[in-house]
């Protein structure tokens, strides 16, 4: 990276001093943005504690009428995205420039690939009517599957806060899946400036920044997976 | 300065000449728009948030006058529904909110630090718009029907209300983002953007205060927002969290209300303490007594703030346990804030106190918040509260900390630091006449309210018993006097704006760091880095050119040159 | 406060100003993602086995570790400055204190209805169905709250 008369480089802005300084403040800058995303998120955990011990029945249909299956490969997906992202910052921050866009774009690839399965889950719920809230209306097979799961946990009936389960169910995916497509365009933008050669071993903390944000997205997820696919 | 250090210097394209300012060093509206720096952006903060105080005040004086007669008087039981939400809403995300933090302490917090701008100055700017976009929402929510659910869209009055609360909330919700961008880049320029010598035992405790509100603003309003985007998806989409017939808990989102909306009344007040002591050390000359104290105090203000929330939910169906918790951390909020007063008292005991405006403004604002604050604690109490509850003595309460606390603060900030966002002063006799218009109407209008609310005038009504009515009229009275009090200022400052007398460096010879820099300052702030060698309280050891005008050599020189010239 | 020519000026950073990373190497990178995957197993197993009251607690406890090794190493909080940790954890605290305060009104609701002899619902004039008290009277105990039968799930809106 070129410096200019100053004697700084060029990505430094004015109002700094050096890089140092800058570096840290953007790292501090972001571990707030990220405090305040965790804070956000907390309201959709608390509302889920809160209704989860109220309605344990429902809690438990609803989570076996999800396809573990299908919850568990997105996690790998996303466990997989979350290093190809750190990848993608060492591959910067060692001035590799070509890995650093591929594993951008792998980053990218496995998010898409989150994004999909999500769009079959969503898609089925929709056609067997496990609608949020005042919109739940299980019909056909959509019935059969609440029976044969209240059978299998033992509960009696079809338990009326199902509905409430899956508007939590689509409020905290789907809040979460808006965070996965910001991250996927937000890497877009890395990966067009990586190739424009802007980042280089002196600089990349653009990259750093973005996948803090990634990760912190894949740690959502992690406690999303088991909360909603995996109760007993 | 070395040869290589001035050469670098001039071929520094950001190089900017010492005697600029940061007011006309760029013309045009464009500038304006496009500009990163933090003081012209404090500048545009300041002109929206007294644009939204106006609209908010006007609300104000037809509430009042609708409250002249019982039953009807100038408008039907809905329209002052409407009018009193709008009230509520405007001064507290529009104006109360943004107030210190945004406008004043923008402008003065990186030139405290002896720091060229803030960490991320544009997102600064971003912040600005991000408001500007939220007040455009609030102001499109008035035109699509009625808001009349309260400042605290409570379910179910807001799910069965119109669109205009999509509207609102969602307006509410970009205003927030605002708040928090505001917060992260406070955070991040005190602790990397501190000028050499600044260390943190020198901070200003202006500073302090603003940092800890920072602190609330990153941590408490993204609360605010998942709340809000869950009432817009309960309306949108019928998701029923909220909707006790679909299972749902009206009482969990006044939890996630004021889960936001406690730390908030602390987003408000804190930055209003923070001018305070400023302007007590400046007006008493005096170094401020227990400088940590007060420090901690404002981050412990900050962090037992979330801890007191159910205090607004005594009589909503909470759990009597949950009751009994947050009663008894209400209590603890007192000492932190027991431990402010007592150290402004000391710090005036026996300095030389001279009565200017802003220091009358901040002494108002140490007598008026005591009272805020003791009738918190009748609030606080279990028993008590459940006869005051959603009454008069509540509305009475939260003026008094809001506008005798944070309101009075700001005026004193504002006419603190006029003359160095100005660079002019104002005449001093309409400020003191102004003054004593506010501080006198203002206390006529609540003073009233906490005896209304005692005997049992419940609020938010358009209507009352007769007997309330001498009480009611002589509320009313006061907010009048109180407009004319806001008129007189309005005048006064309009005044100094146009013809004003110059203001020097350091019109109130105050040993604080901003005053140093050039009247309007340069706009980098300083056009020299200044060294930090001792506290900004420190009048024992501040020279007399520091505190009667200003040391910023290099601006001396430029003067120096223009007057040979 | 003194202004001096400083052309240069102190930081807290001593160094000469450039940005120092710690550049991991790949191979921790892979061992945590094979940790990650080996606890998605765990997690996955336990729910597989039935752990009764243990299930919330295994998946909170599973999720936990997980996110601390992410944290950990793949955000490098390892190598980061101090406050950059408080920060976080102030946040996972702040979350832990609004879910507990929270679930301290929303789990005892009531309870005091017990002793004060319980609420009566206008409808039917018997002790309400959701309070304590009409949860005692009616035989059960304090607790999870009984499911409607599959009939009147979508009839009136009543409390499970
Ligand atoms: C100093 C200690 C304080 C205590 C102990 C305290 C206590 C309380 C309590 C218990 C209530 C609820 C009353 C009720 O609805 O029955 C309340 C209401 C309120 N307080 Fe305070 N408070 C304090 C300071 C403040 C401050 C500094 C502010 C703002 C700057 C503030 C603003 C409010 C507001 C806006 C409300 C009413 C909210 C509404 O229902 O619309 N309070 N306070
Ligand atoms: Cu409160």
């Amino acid at each position: 990276m070129s410096t200019d008369a100053h004697g700084n480089s060029k990505f430094l802005q004015h109002h700094y001093d050096t890089p140092a300084q800058q570096f840290g403040a953007a790292k501090l800058g972001m571990w707030l943005f990220l405090a305040q995303e965790l804070l956000f998120f907390s309201g959709l955990f608390v509302a889920y504690g809160v209704y989860r011990s109220w309605y344990p029945d429902a809690w438990v249909v609803g989570s076996h009428l999800l396809d573990y299956r299908m919850g568990t490969a997105n996690t790998c997906v996303l466990l997989l995205s979350s290093f190809t992202a750190v990848m993608a910052v060492r591959s910067a921050q060692t001035g590799n420039q070509k890995a650093t866009g591929n594993f951008l774009l792998a980053t990218i690839f496995l998010a898409g690939c989150f994004m999909v399965v999500k769009y079959f889950e969503y898609h089925h719920k929709f056609e067997v009517g496990y609608l949020p809230g005042q919109h739940f209306a299980p019909h056909g097979e959509g019935l059969v599957e609440i029976v044969a799961a209240a059978r299998e946990t033992g509960v009696n009936g079809v338990p009326f806060h199902l509905r409430t389960f899956f508007g939590l169910y689509f409020v905290m995916t789907g809040i979460h899946g808006l965070h996965v497509l910001v991250g996927m365009f937000v890497m877009g933008w890395m990966w067009n400036r990586n190739r424009k050669g802007e980042f280089s071993k002196r600089y990349s903390t653009p990259v750093e920044m973005t996948a803090l944000y990634w990760h912190l997205v894949d740690i959502i997820w992690i406690f999303l997976f088991p909360l909603l696919y995996l109760i007993d | 300065m070395t040869v290589e250090a001035e050469a670098a210097i001039h071929a520094d394209p950001h190089h900017i000449p010492a005697d600029a300012d940061y007011l006309t060093y760029e013309r045009g509206w464009k500038s304006w728009l496009t500009t990163v720096d933090h003081k012209r952006i404090g500048v545009m903060y300041l002109i929206s948030i007294l644009l939204a105080f106006f609209a908010g005040g006007v609300f104000a004086l037809i509430l009042r006058t609708e409250l002249l007669t019982p039953g009807r008087t100038i408008m039907e039981a809905d329209t002052y529904n409407e009018m009193f939400t709008l009230h509520g809403a405007i001064m507290v995300f529009l104006f109360i909110i943004p107030s210190i933090p945004a406008a004043i302490g923008n402008f003065v917090l990186p030139i405290m630090l002896g720091a060229k701008d803030v960490a991320f100055p544009k997102l600064n700017l971003a912040s600005l718009y991000i408001y500007w976009v939220g007040a455009i929402f609030t102001l499109v929510a008035i035109t699509q029907g009625h808001i009349d659910t309260g400042w605290t869209f409570y379910t179910p009055y807001s799910t069965r209300a119109d669109n205009s609360a999509i509207w609102m909330t969602i307006g509410v919700f970009i205003l927030g983002f605002s708040s928090i961008l505001t917060g992260l880049n406070f955070i991040a320029t005190v602790h990397t953007m501190r000028g050499p010598g600044m260390h943190w035992r020198r901070l200003p405790l202006f500073i302090w205060g603003t940092y800890a509100t920072a602190v609330i603003q990153v941590l408490a309003t993204p609360v605010l927002a998942i709340t809000l985007a869950l009432l817009a998806m309960e309306k949108i989409v019928g998701v029923g969290v909220f909707d006790p017939a679909l299972g749902g808990d009206p009482v969990l989102f006044q939890h996630f209300f004021w889960f936001y909306s406690h730390p908030a009344v602390y987003i408000m007040i804190l930055p209003g303490m923070a001018i305070v002591n400023e302007v007590i050390a400046t007006f008493s000359r005096r170094k401020i007594f227990g400088y940590m104290f007060i420090a901690m105090s404002s981050v412990a203000l900050a962090l037992l703030g979330f801890l007191v929330w159910g205090h607004h939910m005594f009589v909503s169906g909470q759990s009597e346990y949950a009751t009994m918790v947050f009663s008894a951390l209400t209590f603890l909020v007192a000492i932190p804030s027991g431990v402010k007063i007592f150290n402004w008292l000391a710090t005036l005991y026996q300095g030389s106190i001279s009565l200017e405006s802003p220091m009358l403004y901040s002494l108002a604002f140490i007598a008026l918040f005591t009272i805020g604050g003791l009738t918190g604690l009748f609030l606080g109490t279990l028993s008590t509260d459940i006869h005051l509850h959603d009454t008069y003595f509540v509305v009475a309460h939260f003026h008094y900390v809001m506008v005798g606390g944070t309101v009075f603060g700001f005026l004193s900030g504002l006419h603190y630091w006029w003359p160095k966002i100005t660079g002019r002063l104002y005449d001093e006799r309409w400020a003191r006449v102004a003054f004593s218009l506010v501080f006198i109407g203002f206390n006529v209008t609540f003073l009233s309210q906490f005896v209304l609310g005692s005997r049992g005038m419940p609020r938010r009504y358009y209507s009352y018993l007769d007997q309330f009515q001498p009480l009611h009229m002589t509320s009313s009275g006061g907010a009048y006097v109180l407009g004319v009090g806001f008129l007189v200022m309005a005048v006064m400052f309009a005044k100094s704006l146009k013809s004003g007398e110059k203001a020097g460096r350091n019109p109130w010879g105050s040993a604080g760091y901003e005053w140093q820099t050039s009247p309007r300052p340069h706009p980098h702030n300083f056009a020299e880095q200044p060294v930090f060698t001792r506290g900004p309280y420190d009048y024992h050891l501040a020279s007399e050119r520091e505190l009667f005008t200003g040391t910023d050599a290099e601006w001396d020189t430029h003067v120096a040159k223009k007057a040979e010239a | 406060m003194t202004t001096e020519s400083t052309a240069s000026h102190s930081h807290s950073s001593p160094d000469d100003g450039e940005v120092v990373s710690h550049i991991a190497s790949t191979r921790r990178h892979v061992i945590v993602l094979l940790g990650l995957l080996m606890f998605t197993a765990l997690t996955v197993g336990a729910y597989n086995i039935n752990l009764g009251d243990w299930n919330l607690a295994a998946a909170v406890i599973i999720s936990t570790c997980k996110s601390a090794l992410v944290v950990w190493f793949f955000m490098e909080l390892k190598d980061d400055v101090a406050f950059n940790r408080v920060i976080f954890l102030g946040a996972v605290i702040f979350m832990g204190l609004f879910m507990a305060y929270t679930m301290n009104d929303t789990r005892y609701r009531n309870i005091v209805d017990a002793y004060n002899g319980g609420r009566i619902d206008p409808r039917t004039g018997e002790l309400a169905n959701g309070t304590a008290a009409g949860i005692v009277a009616q035989g059960g105990e304090l607790g999870p709250l009984p499911t409607l039968p599959a009939g009147e799930a979508d009839g009136e809106p009543a409390q499970e």
